[in-house]
């Protein structure tokens, strides 16, 4: 799985920064050509739902998604799937 | 493009919806969309409705069929869908001034008869939409357009009010709490008669500007830090100890069963 915040629904409001447990939405610096800030990605391969939702069968943590107003984070299928190596701090 | 449960209830040809950046009426939309899927209903035996107000837009981005009525009376559109088939799940949207000011009675007269329906208020401390002005839920002391010396009266404690009126579950979350908020709403929608859910949601542009939340995550700070649940409210005051004046009351106020109006036998 992979995580992915769509460009042309994020509205910049950075909700996203102050729920995730690992900090991987980060604030963006840059416009893009709308005019917003959309929030970085610091090493989403971190993320609990990417990781353990193919391990657990159903969605996991999924705060980020809940708490976006605008619907614009969600999941994709990564395709091959391969296998990675994670390093977690906490 | 987004995952299955979303991809189901939401018109994704509508969004972007119009809410303003970091308003917290989509995460209610979210946790809403979350709980009434949790339940297994379909797309075709739940009906959302709703008045006017910023709040009020949310079922139009939901692809189950909606009213959209007029200010104030989405509760006498509930009762009359509900009474017409109680087959239907009715789930109502609205704000604090569709609720409180120009719709209180339908509200009180609603917990009363408790009636089938679940009502999600978003309580957004102000009319948003017209402009930033005063709502029954304003703070006392807090400015708007029309209280620009701050707001003299006391707020409304609206889950106070469905629980005095004898609705049958009642609970208050902010959306910052949105597994709570899931929760309650999920609650409220297996409880049978009147469940009244208030969702404290941040507005930046009409609340949070005039009073000194102008970062949309101060306010949502703001929501976590400063709420307090029911039980440790009721510990304090049976301890005799004083209850912080800032802060307010989160947490499920009541669930009960009391004989509910359009549930069949």
């Amino acid at each position: 799985m992979r995580l992915v915040i769509d460009e042309r629904r994020c509205k910049g409001c950075n909700l996203c920064t102050t729920v995730c447990p690992y900090h991987i939405f980060q604030e963006g610096r840059h416009l893009n050509e709308r005019g917003i800030a959309i929030p970085v990605l610091d090493r989403p391969e971190r993320c609990t739902n990417c990781r353990l939702r193919r391990l657990y069968g159903r969605q996991l943590c999924g705060a980020c998604q809940l708490i976006c107003p605008d619907q614009a984070i969600y999941w994709e299928e990564d395709d091959p799937y391969a296998a990675e190596k994670v390093v977690i701090e906490y | 493009m987004s995952t299955e449960t979303f991809g189901k209830w939401y018109r994704e040809d509508r969004l972007p919806h119009i809410f303003c950046t970091g308003c917290g009426n989509g995460t209610v939309m979210n946790c809403t969309i979350k709980a009434v899927d949790a339940m297994g209903w379909e797309i075709d035996d739940t009906i959302f409705v709703s008045g006017i107000g910023c709040s009020s837009r949310a079922p139009g981005y939901i692809s189950t069929d909606s009213l959209h009525t007029t200010h104030g009376r989405a509760l006498a559109f509930a009762t009359g869908v509900k009474m017409a088939n109680p087959d239907l799940h009715v789930v109502v949207f609205t704000g604090d001034g569709d609720l409180a000011a120009i719709g209180g009675n339908h509200f009180i007269h609603a917990c009363r008869r408790n009636i089938d329906l679940t009502v999600i208020c978003m309580n957004n401390m102000i009319y948003g939409m017209t402009g930033g002005q005063g709502s029954p839920c304003t703070p006392v002391g807090k400015i708007s357009t029309t209280t620009p010396y701050g707001a003299a009266e006391p707020a409304f404690d609206l889950t106070e009010l469905a629980v005095a009126a004898g609705a049958n579950y009642a609970a208050r979350w902010t959306s910052y709490h949105v597994a709570e908020l899931i929760k309650a709403i999920r609650a409220g929608l297996e409880t049978p008669g009147f469940s009244f859910i208030e969702a404290l949601v941040q507005c930046p542009t009409a609340y949070g500007r005039r009073n000194k939340f102008r970062q949309v995550g101060e306010q949502v700070e703001y929501m976590r830090s400063h709420a307090m649940l029911l039980q440790k409210k009721r510990r304090l005051e049976e301890q005799g100890k004083d209850v912080p004046d800032d802060m307010f009351t989160v947490g499920e106020f009541v669930r009960r069963y009391r004989p509910a109006l359009g549930v069949r036998k």
